[in-house]
């Protein structure tokens, strides 16, 4: 095992569902810390200071989400959160905590994987500044030109529309809540106003996807937020 | 209803002084006016005959003014008698002891025949007040034969009593402690407020009478009586009289005492038939368990067997098994926990739904996001499928759950895939309309035959129970359970040209909210 692979600390507390994944992320070549309870992985997040952090939001002695909320109080390690609940409100609850993305159990371990590799990457990028330009599919954004082209035809956007994608393209691949979208491009005292954000979203596929009902680029996660995507669906 | 209270108060008010006086009046006034018409005739008739004028006045009183007022008739007749027609006129004396005798007569007669004309007048008026009291009962027990839930039997309680015995009145129940308490719902115009509870609660336990005219607590405005039941008192009513002789008189308290029992057994009836619904209730949730636990002890077992098969094969025989077998018995784990997960996630939204702790979080959301959404969760599925999505050209925001009608989406999609053969095409089609949305989902398969279109929404329901295709039959009672939840309703038909159409439609209660529109830079 090389010692420069990046660390993960999984908190879990279900000891099988434990073992499963240290076995299957050992076996990807990542070196792997693991935690049952809250209070043992904010201390091991303190002291081994790893590369990504996999969350189970059900622990015994504090919530999961309050995890989250100390962690980022210090860290920007990134945040995969696991919830057996499929409630909603849970996971967007986590991701506007300061989580960057989410699986619900039961997930196969390859989706576990794209996800763990797309935020390593992501934090890799960061430091090299501004992104400048993002193309999935046909679909082609020059940021700083503030140019959307899809094909070859160029798609005239309005500022607002414009903020709302490029928003998504610095997050691309990662959910983002319909909080976070609202407060990002309206302003703190919009987010209750989600009406903005479906009726422009309506509005940017229209411009931009072929078929808006069924969408290539920006994917709806039902009850959370948005999602830009980086890899074309078929 | 009126006419009874009327006649009532007459009966009441006949005992009060006032109309006395007219009575007593009429019998001076009508000796003294016969006397008036006598008095022409003295030379033609003889005092024997004035003597029959004057005890026909006195019958006359008798019969219209009952017992005193025609004694006083009969004195004055024979001291007019006295003194205008016998001899020696205009005075007192009486010379001949004929007319004296006349007189007695006259007296004597006079109180017999008012004796007995008060008797029939009294014994007229009691039946009167019989019959009276037997149509109240009468209308009473009719309206109370026709309620069927408590509340209706108090509140025409209520309103007969008050207008029975006048005055404000209420029935107090006791509440799950046992403690009698103040309805919750609101009363009615003629409703008692501001019962003593503890007058009530201690008349509930010992099941005695209280208030005024009781010993115990008299100071109260209010009477409070026990409804005694078959097995116990069940509550107390509450009595405010204007006027006490109206329930204190025995055939009136007679009369209180009856409908309160009618309006007691009517009240026993009614928790009997609702103990009986209860009960009824109960037997289909018993019915519904049982067929939830054949369902899922046979849904979930036979995946839960291949995986446990499969992975203890792996574990023991792991040498001795090729690479290819080894290859399948871990695609056929995965595949059956897959499918056991679908099985368990529908079985818990089901049981949220039922449990009624789904709170719809509504937020307006454009139709074609959910349309989008479910089709991309499905997209693997429907990956060798044509699905024709026809949306109407209008951006009207919805105001719905979107993860729940999401999820009606998917289970729609879903059935259409399961159902009709790879490869024939899906069709949505989404209309709203200012007043409604409807989504349409239909498939080319084979359809549902007519009399099981009703039944499919039904949970458990299958059309081909155990086989492999089928799910646990909760799919589309989840879509309904989502859709009802919002107000709408889902149905199914068939298809011209053949396959099955799932149609839904949701209510559109507020008019989508507007946005400022967008500044130009």
């Amino acid at each position: 095992m090389k010692t420069t692979a990046p660390l993960l600390l999984l908190i879990e507390d279900d000891p099988q569902f434990r073992l499963l994944l240290r076995t299957t992320l050992e076996s990807q070549d990542y070196r792997v810390l693991t935690a049952a309870a809250g209070r043992d992985g904010l201390i091991e997040a303190r002291n081994q200071r790893p590369n990504l952090l996999i969350l189970d939001l059900g622990l015994p002695d504090i919530d999961g989400q309050e995890v989250i909320r100390r962690l980022r109080t210090w860290s920007e390690v990134p945040i995969i959160v696991l919830s057996a609940r499929d409630q909603e409100s849970d996971i967007t609850q986590a991701l506007d905590n300061g989580a960057d993305d989410y699986l619900t159990k039961p997930f196969g371990t390859a989706e576990l994987m794209s996800r763990i590799k797309a935020l390593l990457r992501r934090v890799a990028k960061l430091p090299g500044g501004a992104q400048e330009y993002f193309q999935v599919g046909e679909l082609k954004i020059e940021l700083t030109k503030r140019r959307v082209f899809v094909g070859e035809r160029e798609v005239h956007l309005t500022p607002i529309e414009f903020r709302l994608l490029s928003v998504l393209v610095r997050n691309a691949g990662f959910v983002v809540t319909h909080r976070q979208l609202l407060e990002k491009v309206w302003g703190a005292s919009y987010v209750e106003h989600s009406h903005y954000l479906r009726i422009y979203m309506g509005q940017l596929r229209h411009k931009i996807e072929s078929d808006p009902a069924q969408p290539r680029y920006l994917l709806t996660e039902a009850g959370v937020g948005y999602r830009l995507s980086t890899e074309e669906i078929q | 209803m009126k006419s009874i209270s009327k006649v009532t108060e007459k009966h009441f008010d006949r005992q009060g002084s006032e109309f006395s006086y007219i009575y007593w009046f009429w019998g001076i006034a009508v000796p003294l006016l016969l006397t008036l018409i006598d008095w022409p005739f003295r030379q033609i008739l003889t005092p024997s005959n004035i003597l029959l004028v004057y005890l026909l006045g006195v019958f006359f009183v008798a019969i219209r003014f009952g017992l005193w007022p025609s004694i006083l008739g009969a004195l004055v007749s024979a001291a007019a008698f006295a003194f205008f027609f016998a001899p020696p006129i205009f005075s007192f004396a009486i010379a001949d002891p004929e007319n004296l005798v006349g007189l007695a007569v006259m007296l004597l007669v006079g109180a017999v025949t008012s004796n007995l004309a008060e008797n029939v007048r009294t014994q007229t008026r009691v039946a009167e007040h019989r019959e009276q009291r037997a149509a109240a009962l009468y209308r009473l027990s009719k309206e109370l034969a026709e309620a069927r839930l408590e509340t209706e039997i108090i509140e025409i309680g209520v309103r007969h009593i008050h207008s029975e015995f006048g005055g404000r009145n209420t029935f107090l129940f006791p509440d799950c402690n046992g403690l009698v308490c103040y309805p919750d719902e609101p009363p009615l115009g003629i409703s008692l407020r501001g019962a003593d509870l503890s007058i009530a609660r201690r008349v509930f336990s010992n099941g005695q009478m209280a208030g005024y005219g009781t010993d115990t607590a008299p100071d109260e405005t209010a009477v409070y009586i026990s409804l005694n039941g078959s097995t116990g008192t069940i509550g107390v009513l509450v009595l405010e009289p204007v006027d006490v002789c109206r329930i204190s008189v025995p055939e009136q308290r007679q009369l209180l005492d009856t409908f309160v029992n009618l309006i007691v057994h009517a009240l026993e009836r009614a928790k009997l038939a609702e103990q009986a619904k209860d009960a009824t209730l109960k037997m289909q949730a018993e019915t519904l368990r049982n067929s939830l636990l054949s369902s899922i002890s046979h849904d979930l077992r036979t995946p839960l067997a291949t995986i446990v098969g499969a992975a203890s094969t792996l574990e023991t025989d792991e040498e001795r098994l090729t690479k290819d077998s080894r290859r399948k018995l871990v695609g056929a784990i995965s595949e059956e926990a897959q499918r056991m997960s679908e099985l368990t996630t529908k079985i818990l939204e089901m049981a949220r739904l039922e449990a009624g702790e789904v709170l719809l979080n509504r937020q307006w959301y454009a139709p074609e996001e959910i349309v989008g959404s479910a089709l991309r969760r499905l997209d693997k599925k429907l990956k060798n499928r044509q699905v024709n999505v026809h949306m109407a050209d209008n951006l009207a925001l919805i105001h719905v759950d979107a993860v729940l009608l999401q999820q009606v989406m998917v289970n729609l999609l879903d059935n259409a895939d399961k159902y009709s053969t790879a490869g024939l095409p899906i069709d949505i089609s989404v209309v709203t309309t200012p007043f409604s949305l409807s989504i349409t989902v239909a498939d080319r398969g084979q359809g549902i035959p007519e009399d099981l279109q009703q039944k499919i929404f039904d949970k458990f329901f299958r059309i081909h129970t155990e086989s492999a295709q089928s799910g646990v039959g909760l799919g589309l009672s989840i879509c309904r359970a989502i859709v009802e939840a919002h107000g709408g309703d889902i149905q199914v038909s068939n298809r011209s040209g053949g396959g099955s159409m799932f149609q839904l439609h949701i209510p559109i209660l507020e008019c989508p909210p507007t946005i400022d529109p967008e500044e130009k830079d």
